[in-house]
């Protein structure tokens, strides 16, 4: 039998209506619609938080270091407490992305995105403190290894280098993992968009269709770039850590620091995805897809973190005890009742004490609760940083040296600034780009589909 | 050559499919979908992806530059601190490490775009919007006497549509 030619073939074939969208789809998508009016003020709010920080910054550089509360022997202060803490806050989506992802705990599909985007957000806020730190801002590339007249090079012995390889690292590899997450899904947004939007994500998706070489190559980058950022997370707050303990000062000279940074970093960071996808589900409808299962999982890691934070305050202070060193005792003594005491102890009801409410499982899964305890963990960990490079500044080893510091109103108002530019990044990202890995939701939701609802 | 392009709700069938027109030499297979599935694309290509040599490259490239580049530039203006070698090996570790990492991941991405012919200028006629909904869709790009034997084929498999996109 002679076979029908193509052009009677499709003659035949008559196209089915196409079947109406995902309802996955719709409704992660619907978070990019339009944008209230309550949206405008507080993200107009938050440019203005921006606007007064950059004018102190201005000032500052115009006048000189003078205008922050930096004076002998503490020249290491809020600008520094700042990078310490958003440098912690940008773990947790590493942390869910990577590691997660490597143990196949699938939970974390639906709150990865936020968290990576909080990720890149924290970091890139992180990184602005050194530049505000030092002063000078124009002379940042000292600090980077270029060929110069005088045939110098930097020192890689210090600590403070390896700070600077590990933060950029970090930041790169955060945003890339970040972008690469979200090609596929700038694809459906590509698809069901026109006008500028259209434009952007037809640029930004790189012509993306899903194909199985395209998900084979993606999958394989996802995982092995989940591998390297898995160590690369352990390492960074761990090279934090070390330019404190690294340096000779009492209560920073600790082996303990790398690993009770990095508990740190985690328990802060999830206390942040806390405090932005509580909102975010409430004010967007998503509780189909971000569920309280996990927020009791974030819970659990929280009650973990903290326990080690909790336990790594006990080994400081028993250490400082055991170890019989004069300035060491002195130090912790100074921290607990000196003129820092307020801070110290905010850090450690607000780090130890409260998260241990969540043994409970009625409060893992109560949000409004949940919402309080994140933001008393944000303002434990912030005090937790600024006791400890404030403490350990003050009360070096000769007392001929001790003083105190108060930050001044031009440190608050960066300070503040800080908040409002991670802010502003995180509420223009919830308008362009999709808050919830649409297609990891996806792949969970077709496959339970195909297997009858099995898993 | 033509191009057929059937519609599918689970990945499931569309391997069988896929394995079918492999096994015949019916024409050349493309599978768009919504979300990664591996049983679909193994039948299109079963060999590992080659982005891990991409990995490896950029991670062995990483680790040497990363090393060689502090230990040159030591004892490129070797100045004596406390009596030390030059070439301290231990402390750049750390950033022999840093510099595994981020050359590892920016080749790791060149990876998937060379591997995953990224970016591509224009999308394929037989890709539609629907397979970044929650469908699957199969392109056989085949000669024209085989147009019927492949959609015949495609129907018995449970397509809940197959269109002729390109005659």
């Amino acid at each position: 039998m002679t076979p029908p030619p193509a052009e009677a073939v499709a003659a035949r074939l008559a196209s089915a209506p196409v079947a109406s969208d995902s309802k996955i789809n719709r409704d992660i998508l619907s978070v990019l619609d339009g944008a209230s009016l309550k949206y405008w003020g507080l993200l107009g709010l938050v440019v203005l938080g921006v606007a007064q920080a950059v004018a102190t910054l201005a000032y500052q550089t115009y006048i000189g270091m003078g205008v922050a509360g930096y004076s002998h022997p503490i020249f290491w202060g809020v600008y520094i407490v700042c990078f310490v803490f958003w440098v912690g806050i940008a773990h947790a989506g590493t942390l869910i992305s990577a590691i997660l992802y490597l143990f196949r705990a699938k939970w974390r599909n639906a709150i990865n995105r936020g968290a990576e985007a909080m990720t890149v957000f924290a970091v890139v806020t992180a990184a602005l403190f050194p530049l505000i730190h030092i002063g000078r801002i124009w002379k940042f590339y000292f600090m980077i290894p270029y060929p110069n007249q005088r045939g110098l090079w930097v020192n890689f012995k210090s600590p403070l280098l390896w700070d600077l390889f590990a933060i950029n690292t970090y930041m790169t590899i955060s945003i890339v993992f970040f972008y690469v997450g979200l090609i596929p899904d700038i694809a459906i947004a590509r698809d069901r968009s026109s006008g500028w939007r259209k434009v952007l994500y037809t640029i930004l998706s790189l012509g993306w269709q899903g194909t199985s070489r395209q998900w084979k190559a993606h999958n394989r980058t996802v995982l092995h770039l989940s591998g390297l950022a898995t160590p690369l997370v352990l390492s960074v707050h761990s090279v934090v850590s070390w330019d404190f303990a690294v340096s000779i000062v009492p209560g920073w000279h600790a082996t303990i620091f790398a690993p009770y940074f990095v508990a740190g970093a985690i328990f802060s960071g999830f206390a942040m995805v806390l405090t932005l996808l509580i909102p975010v589900r409430r004010i967007f409808g998503l509780e189909e897809y971000i569920t309280d299962y996990h927020f009791e999982n974030m819970s659990r890691f929280i009650l973990l973190t903290s326990t080690i934070v909790g336990y790594a305050y006990g080994a400081e202070y028993f250490i400082a005890w055991y170890s019989g060193v004069e300035a060491e005792r002195t130090s912790f003594f100074m921290r607990a009742l000196g003129p820092y005491w307020i801070s110290t102890w905010i850090m450690i009801t607000c780090n130890a004490v409260f998260p241990q409410l969540l043994w409970f499982k009625k409060l893992r899964t109560n949000l409004p609760f949940l919402f309080v305890l994140a933001f008393l963990i944000n303002l434990g960990m912030w005090f937790e940083r600024y006791v400890i490079i404030i403490t350990g500044l003050s009360r070096e080893h000769d007392p001929a040296v001790w003083g105190t510091y108060t930050p001044s109103l031009a440190e608050m108002s960066i300070l503040v600034g800080s908040f409002c530019w991670f802010s502003m990044f995180f509420l223009i990202f919830l308008k362009i780009f999709p808050v919830v890995a649409i297609y990891e939701v996806k792949e969970l939701a077709i496959h339970e589909n195909a297997h009858g609802g099995a898993h | 050559m033509p191009t057929l392009v059937g519609v599918f709700d689970a990945p499931g069938p569309v391997r069988t499919l896929a394995d079918k027109i492999k096994g015949r030499s019916l024409g050349e297979l493309e599978i768009y979908s919504p979300s990664p599935f591996p049983e679909p694309d193994a039948a299109i290509d079963k060999k590992p992806s080659r982005v891990r040599l991409f990995t490896l490259i950029g991670g062995l490239t990483g680790v040497t530059f990363g090393y060689w580049m502090q230990i040159w530039m030591a004892n490129d203006w070797p100045l004596v601190i406390g009596g030390k070698p030059f070439t301290s090996v231990v402390p750049y570790t750390i950033i022999g490490f840093e510099m595994t990492i981020l050359l590892g991941g920016l080749l790791t991405v060149l990876g998937l775009f060379v591997v995953g012919r990224l970016p591509r200028f224009r999308l394929d006629k037989g890709y539609s919007p629907r397979f970044s909904g929650e469908e699957i869709g199969l392109a056989v790009t085949c000669r024209d006497r085989d147009v019927a034997e492949v959609e015949a084929l495609m129907r018995d498999s449970e397509a809940k549509e197959v269109t002729l996109v390109d005659a």
